[in-house]
């Protein structure tokens, strides 16, 4: 294809002279300012490639490759971190810089360090992918952002709003403004269930954290072989991740976020749902609950008339036999609609009416 | 005290450019990919139903078929082509070589329509209609059913009250005791009020299960996995394959809403096999109502269906002729891995052969 050239030749190329000039760079960097540091251009490069060619990529593999991408940048991103501790020669300065840079990201995520959106800042996206997945599946299903509610400010603002929603509706629209207002408490709800999912991921990248320091103390205080790639110390951050959330997701506390944050989001959806059905029953359009009653019944319908089928069927072929036709395979082919079980099946008893 | 960390920046500078290389090479292999095929081997509708299509597969040439027909039950989460990926790769294929006369059941992609179909609907009505037309067509009094997941669980339903049409019941990877101590899926969903989810959505979404899988081990899954590809992907020839993996894994039908209640309800959170009160229709679900041959087969590293969830059938059906295979590998490997290609199909088509 038309683009092959740029992989082969200018990508690699440009490839080339960034890391010849970060080796170059990195061998003299004792005492390098941090405003030396190597400019970026493997993740712009790439993203302008990608802007270019993707409309015309098939679609299966579209979204591999927008995955491959995404990760390749993170792995870039560690290695771009790396640079800065592995030009220290020095041992002790060497475990100094790593505790140091552990420390920082731990600040980053008790949001305690600003940071204006370098390699280490970046690379923290490995850390939302978690959270990112819930909000493109919670966007996939919804008409508003899978995001909107995240970063909108709750606890100072909860008591108010939760005291102006207590106030109940007045005048010809007091109804309609009854459903608003407890739209918005599901909205609130979800907001704070949001929060707590949250929170509970930046404790657990803390502990993440913590456990990659405990992981590289370990390695510096035995006969451990040291992390001698950078694929090896992403793949040392994985497992450590893993590990911690394999620990932290299984607890009942953690069941309970997870249960807070889908229900009050099907509460929210469910409120939105009722809100669209009273507009369509003002406009006199179908609205989904009548819809879904016309599904009950015409499946009720179906299951009976399929039974019914299945009992005629049964019925010609029994007659057939009686009569002496011919029927190849008849006396194994009678469809039997009530379970026929050696011990006796329990039957539901009838319900009350 | 050593570096724990000890990369040369020329070391680090060259494994960036191999990188980038390898990265450069997979993504024009990805570009230039082929549309991808959904199962590899020749098949024919035999039946439909609905959205249901239930496949009859070609014997190989120089094969005589079984006498009794194998009817794969696949689950309704995610789409039954995984068990035929690719030609190396099946799980058909390696059923079809020993001998046996395989059909699969295609549920299909349920919408809103479908919205009210019960777990009634699809074991009593769907299942049964497949082995009806089985039972008619072929003239034999039984079918040998083999359940994948959640198929498994059908399969375990419907013999239990169909003994009589079951030959013999192999369950892949089946969840019997949903709430086994490592069972992820069981903890999360306690506490999720699942009739809230059904009566607002009507159909779960598939991208809901999805996220659900994902998030059992999401660096893995997200993260780590692409990265790796970069390995494998500079070759043409694993590209699609890759595809082909891919896009199963995304390819999530949803859930029809009334079944899905009743499936989260009476087995993640009352766990009805264990516990009883798992009523399809007018009648209840008794495992001990099992009686032919039971082959119960789990997958070791098994992160979606535990072993333990799977050994749990062991004693609680009414089969004097039981037998477990543990196979070295997890939930998905147990279908598309080399491995499993030389332990787990034959032997299923050994076990089968000896019970005709």
């Amino acid at each position: 294809m038309s683009n092959d050239s740029f992989f082969n030749d200018d990508w690699l190329a440009l490839q080339r002279k960034y890391w010849d000039n970060w080796t170059a760079m990195s061998q003299k960097a004792m005492g390098m300012t941090g405003t030396a540091s190597p400019t970026t251009p493997w993740e712009s490069a790439l993203d302008h490639w990608w802007k270019a060619v993707s409309p015309a990529a098939p679609n299966v593999s579209k979204s591999f490759i927008d995955n491959m991408l995404e990760q390749g940048k993170v792995f870039f991103r560690l290695a771009e971190t790396l640079s800065a501790s592995s030009t220290d020669t020095n041992t002790n300065l060497g475990v100094t810089w790593w505790t140091q840079a552990l420390e920082d990201m731990q600040k980053r995520f008790s949001g305690s360090l600003d940071e204006n959106g370098n390699a280490a800042q970046r690379m923290m996206s490995f850390w939302e992918m978690p959270l990112d997945n819930w909000q493109r599946m919670m966007s996939s299903m919804s008409p508003i952002p899978g995001d909107m509610l995240r970063n909108v400010p709750h606890d100072h603002l909860k008591d108010h709003l939760h005291r102006a929603l207590a106030a109940p509706g007045l005048g010809y629209t007091r109804e309609e403004q009854g459903q608003y207002q407890d739209l918005m408490r599901c909205s609130l709800d979800y907001q704070a269930a949001l929060q707590e999912y949250i929170g509970f991921y930046n404790q657990l990248n803390l502990k993440s954290i913590q456990r990659m320091a405990q992981r590289l103390q370990h390695i510096s205080t035995s006969s451990d072989k040291p992390i001698d790639s950078a694929r090896a110390l992403y793949d040392e951050w994985v497992n450590c991740c893993e590990a911690v959330y394999a620990n932290e997701v299984i607890t009942p506390e953690y069941a309970k976020i997870h249960g807070h944050l889908v229900n009050a989001q099907m509460a929210m959806k469910k409120r939105m749902g009722i809100i669209v059905d009273e507009n369509l029953g003002a406009m006199n359009m179908p609205t989904r609950s009548e819809l879904r009653t016309v599904q009950d019944r015409l499946q009720e319908t179906r299951r009976d008339n399929k039974q019914l089928r299945h009992r005629l069927h049964a019925l010609e072929k029994q007659v057939a036999v009686l009569l002496g036709e011919n029927t190849p395979a008849l006396s194994t082919a009678i469809k039997t609609t009530v379970p026929v079980a050696k011990t006796p099946v329990r039957r539901k008893p009838a319900q009350p009416e | 005290m050593m570096m724990p960390i000890n990369i040369r920046p020329d070391q680090l500078a060259q494994e960036m450019l191999d990188y980038s290389r390898k990265l450069g090479q997979s993504m024009e292999n990805l570009l230039n990919a082929e549309a991808i095929d959904e199962g590899v081997s020749s098949k024919q509708v035999v039946y439909q139903e609905d959205k249901l299509k239930l496949y009859r597969y070609d014997t190989p040439e120089g094969v005589m078929p079984s006498a009794t027909p194998l009817l794969i039950v696949y689950a309704l989460v995610n789409r039954p082509y995984m068990t035929d990926i690719q030609e190396d790769r099946s799980t058909i294929k390696g059923l079809l070589a020993t001998g046996q006369d395989v059909y699969l059941i295609d549920w299909g992609y349920p919408d809103q329509a479908d919205r009210a179909i019960t777990l009634d609907d699809y074991i009593n009505g769907y299942i049964d209609s497949c082995v009806e037309h089985l039972r008619e067509q072929l003239g034999v009094e039984k079918v040998n059913l083999l359940g994948i997941c959640q198929g498994g669980a059908f399969s375990l339903m419907y013999t239990a009250l169909h003994p009589e049409k079951v030959n013999n019941l192999v369950t892949m990877v089946t969840p019997v005791d949903f709430k086994t101590p490592d069972n992820l899926l069981s903890a999360w969903v306690q506490h999720v009020d699942i009739d809230l989810a059904v009566d607002t959505m009507g159909n779960i979404p598939g991208e809901l299960l999805n996220w659900s899988f994902l998030t059992l081990k999401p660096y893995s899954l997200m993260g780590q996995k692409y990265v790796n590809m970069v390995d494998m992907l500079d070759d043409p020839a694993k590209v699609k394959n890759f595809l082909r993996m891919e896009k199963w894994i995304f390819d999530s039908p949803d859930q029809a809403g009334e079944a899905f209640r009743q499936f989260i309800k009476d087995f993640y959170q009352h766990n009805g096999f264990i516990n009883g009160g798992v009523w399809l229709g007018q009648y209840e679900v008794d495992l001990k109502h099992i009686t032919c041959p039971v082959l119960n087969i789990y997958a070791l590293q098994d992160h979606l269906v535990p072993p333990d969830a799977s050994k749990a059938l062991n004693g609680r059906t009414s089969s004097n002729d039981y037998t477990e295979l543990a196979f070295p590998g997890g939930h998905i490997g147990i279908y598309v891995s080399g491995k499993a290609q030389k332990e787990v199909t034959p032997a299923i088509g050994k076990w089968l052969n000896a019970r005709p």
